[in-house]
C-alpha cells in the first residue's frame, strides 16, 4: 500500500499522436470502448491468438493485458 | 583620291579590329551557362527538436494552445514536442516522473517526419494527481531532447 510519500500511479492513462506520418512498418491503434487485445489482433492480423504480439510491443503502456482503456494508443507491429 | 580611299579602308579595318573584341565579349556572355543556384532544391533540414511545451489543451495541430506549468488534480496534462526536418524513422519518447524521479508513465511515437511536425503525449489520472512537482523528459531515439517541469496544486 503506497504511503503519502509514495503515491500510486498505476491508474495513470496515457496516449500520444503526431502530425507526422507513422514510420513505415509501424501502425498505431487507439482503443475504443469494447476493445480487447484479442479483438484488435483479429482486426489487424485476422487471428485473435496474435494478441500477445501487440501486448509485447506495448508493455510500457499495458500493465495487464486483460485491462486496456479507451483512448490508449498501441503500436501494432507488422504481421 | 587614292589616298582618301586608302585612309577610309584603314579606318574601316581599324573599326573592325576595335569592334571585334566587343562582339566576342557579347557572344561569350550570351553563351555563359545559366545561373542554376537559385533553381536548386534547398538542402534537406536535419531532424531536430524545436521545443517542448506543456499545457491543459492542444489544438488540431497537436500544439499546446495555452502553455501552463500549474495543473489541478483532475487535469489532463499534455506535452507537445515541436520538431523540424525529415527522417525515415524517429522514435520520440516521453517519460513522466514525480518528485525525486518516481516513474509515472512512459509513452512513445515512431514517426517518419517530412518537415515541421508536432507530436503530443498526454496523461490522465482518474483518481486525481497527487500534489507536487512533476517532470516530462523527451528523448529521440534514446537521446535526451528536452524536458519540462510542472506542478500539480489543489
Amino acid at each position: 500500500m503506497p504511503g503519502p510519500n509514495d503515491p500510486d500511479f498505476s491508474d495513470v492513462e496515457s496516449g500520444s499522436s503526431s502530425t507526422a506520418p507513422p514510420a513505415a512498418g509501424v501502425q498505431t491503434y487507439t482503443v475504443v470502448k469494447g476493445d480487447s487485445l484479442s479483438k484488435i489482433a483479429k482486426h489487424f492480423y485476422g487471428n485473435a491468438g496474435q494478441w500477445k504480439k501487440i501486448y509485447e510491443a506495448n508493455k510500457d503502456v499495458i500493465k495487464n493485458p486483460d485491462l486496456i482503456y479507451p483512448g490508449q494508443t498501441f503500436r501494432i507491429p507488422d504481421a | 583620291m587614292v589616298v582618301y580611299r586608302r585612309s577610309l579602308r584603314t579606318l574601316v579595318l581599324g573599326l573592325a579590329v576595335v569592334a571585334a573584341p566587343a562582339c566576342k565579349k557579347k557572344v561569350e556572355t550570351a553563351a555563359a551557362p545559366p545561373d542554376t543556384t537559385t533553381a536548386m532544391a534547398p538542402a534537406p533540414v536535419p531532424f531536430a527538436v524545436q521545443g517542448v511545451e506543456v499545457g491543459k489543451q492542444i489544438g488540431v495541430d497537436k500544439r499546446v494552445t495555452a502553455a501552463s506549468t500549474t495543473f489541478g488534480p483532475k487535469d489532463t496534462i499534455y506535452a507537445s514536442v515541436a520538431t523540424d526536418g525529415a527522417a525515415p524513422s524517429k522514435t520520440i519518447a516521453a517519460k513522466w516522473t514525480f518528485g525525486a524521479g518516481k516513474l509515472v508513465k512512459t509513452d512513445s511515437q515512431t514517426i517518419a517526419p517530412t518537415g515541421p511536425a508536432a507530436t503530443e503525449f498526454h496523461i490522465t489520472k482518474p483518481s486525481g494527481w497527487p500534489v507536487g512537482k512533476y517532470k516530462v523528459e523527451i528523448s529521440v531515439d534514446g537521446n535526451a531532447a528536452g524536458s519540462k517541469e510542472f506542478e500539480v496544486k489543489k
